[in-house]
């Protein structure tokens, strides 16, 4: 331990009167000097120019490329719209085409029903003709006939003669209202 | 009892000469490192290749130069302030690299804890920062500092030799010594923790002490860097910041 | 510390000797060195323990600007520093030159 702090201190001591130790140095400065010129002028004139061009240029391709990407992206806005303006025309003529076939469907069917009404309606007008004549026919054959019978029948009964003439309004007005 | 032998400050800073002997053009370890500080930035510039897709070094080169433009020149400057880039990257660039030579092994000197560089690069930017104002507002520039306007008359001689003062003295000078007090105290710092592991392990404290003062060793060297790179920011803003005070002074 | 050594080592080797005018040098610059640096610590440690509060404060309050107050607050901070950094080169002299 004392022999190391004689050591140091005549190291020490040797040197500390040559030298202060904030002071620079001639040789420190000039070669700093040289160092930091010598970096300038390559930065300056030699070693930023092509750095900082292909900043630049990434900074105008990006650009361009951004640009490039915004007018496609309008493009396919205004495309899309279009579109859109198609669908919808169509659409709408497709409303109007369909709502045109409804209702001619419509109207055949009115058409068609209507017809077939008729024709039902005519058929049976016809057949309830024809039963009302048969009726009449048969009620015509039929009245003389009743008629007689029921004199007879009440002759029969009565045992005295029913004078047919004035049994005859009784008999049509019982025939033409059976209840 | 731990042996600890501080050696004297010359062993730490004071490097011998490679060659040259006692000429102004001896060079040691300090000019060495200069020269690899301006060396190796140029190197990783020069062999960045220049693609649309910057990989490796490029991706290296462009975002210094983006950190110094978005970091130092626009906040300080403004658009404007993008003609000095040249200046303001090799200036962060050659105090960053020079003081990151305190943590590089085999080296573990920044070359800025000597008083060369920072002088010399405080003188550059003295030089520049007056040159600017001249320019941009010719001998005005000089009055508006020792006579300025919108102050009152009673207090303008008081305020301009203020202004005097600390623009044309204590600007370089701070500048300076900001840096070479940092990197030198860093230096002694990590010298400091590096001697005590060395007696913690000769005393035989190894599982008592030698985690302790490793573990802080350790740590001081990661903060040495990020010391070094603050520096080195610190150093640019204020390089950009002198020179937006002399392109625009009426604030 | 050299100089420090050169004072014990004196002093075990020449104990009868009374101090040296350099001797006494180095004892008043020692002990001068360690006050210059303690005092220019206090300042500058209050000032940017204070700036740094505040910028925390600014940016919490409004992220948005958190870039711009970190760079005012470096700058700050540089510029406080400073002082004690020029105490911390005072401490080199006393000590060293």
């Amino acid at each position: 331990m004392l022999h190391a702090l004689l050591l140091a201190a005549e190291e020490g001591g040797a040197e500390e009167a040559a030298s202060n130790p904030i002071l620079p140095t001639m040789n420190e400065l000039f070669w700093g000097a040289i160092a930091f010129g010598v970096m300038y002028f390559l930065l300056a004139y030699v070693l930023l120019p092509p750095v900082q061009r292909a900043r630049n240029d990434r900074a105008a391709t990006i650009q361009a490329n951004k640009d490039a990407a915004e007018s496609a992206r309008a493009k396919a806005v205004s495309a899309t719209a279009e579109v859109s303006d198609q669908l919808a025309g169509v659409r709408a003529e497709t409303v109007t085409m369909l709502e045109q076939a409804r209702a001619e469907a419509e109207a055949e069917r009115q058409r068609l029903v209507s017809r077939a009404d008729r024709e039902v309606q005519a058929m049976k007008d016809l057949v309830e003709s024809e039963i009302a004549t048969e009726r009449e026919e048969a009620l015509a054959t039929m009245r003389p006939q009743v008629a007689d019978l029921a004199v007879g029948a009440a002759s029969k009964m009565t045992g005295r003669q029913v004078d047919l003439a004035a049994v005859r309004p009784l008999v049509d007005r019982y025939l033409d209202n059976p209840n | 009892m731990i042996g600890l032998e501080y050696p004297p400050i010359e062993n730490l800073v004071e490097w011998p000469n490679y060659f040259g002997g006692d000429s102004f053009w001896a060079l040691n370890k300090i000019g060495l490192i200069s020269l690899l500080a301006m060396a190796i930035p140029a190197a990783v510039f020069l062999f960045s290749k220049k693609e649309l897709v910057p990989r490796g070094m490029q991706n290296m080169a462009e975002s210094t130069v983006e950190f110094v433009e978005n970091q130092v020149i626009l906040p300080a400057i403004g658009r404007d302030g993008l003609r000095y880039l040249p200046l303001l990257l090799s200036l962060f660039l050659f105090v960053f690299i020079g003081n990151l030579f305190e943590v590089i092994p085999t080296f573990q000197m920044p070359a800025n804890a000597r008083m060369a560089n920072p002088m010399l690069l405080a003188l550059i930017v003295w030089v520049v920062f007056i040159a600017v104002g001249v320019k941009h507002h010719g001998l005005t520039y000089f009055k508006d500092i020792v006579w300025p306007p919108g102050v009152p008359v009673g207090l303008r001689w008081f305020v301009g030799l203020i202004e005097l003062i600390t623009v044309f003295f204590i600007r370089p000078f701070s500048l300076a010594v900001r840096l070479f007090a940092n990197m030198l105290a860093g230096h002694i710092l990590l010298v400091t923790f590096g001697v005590l592991c060395i007696a913690v392990f000769t005393a035989g404290l190894i599982i008592v002490l030698l985690p302790l003062t490793f573990g802080m060793l350790v740590a001081l060297t990661a903060f040495e860097i990020f010391v070094s790179f603050l520096q080195a920011f610190v150093f640019a803003l204020l390089t950009a910041v002198y020179i937006d005070s002399s392109l625009h002074p009426a604030h | 510390m050299s100089v420090l050594a050169t004072i014990a080592t004196q002093a075990l080797e020449l104990a009868q000797e009374p101090l040296t005018a350099a001797d006494e040098k180095g004892i008043a610059g020692a002990a001068g060195a360690g006050m210059a640096y303690g005092l220019a610590a206090i300042g500058p440690g209050i000032g940017i323990g204070y700036l740094v509060g505040q910028a925390v404060q600014a940016m919490a309050r409004q992220p948005e600007s958190a870039g711009t107050v970190r760079t005012t607050m470096f700058l700050g901070i540089a510029f406080t520093e400073a002082l004690a950094l020029i105490g911390f080169v005072v401490f080199i002299l006393l000590k060293f030159a």
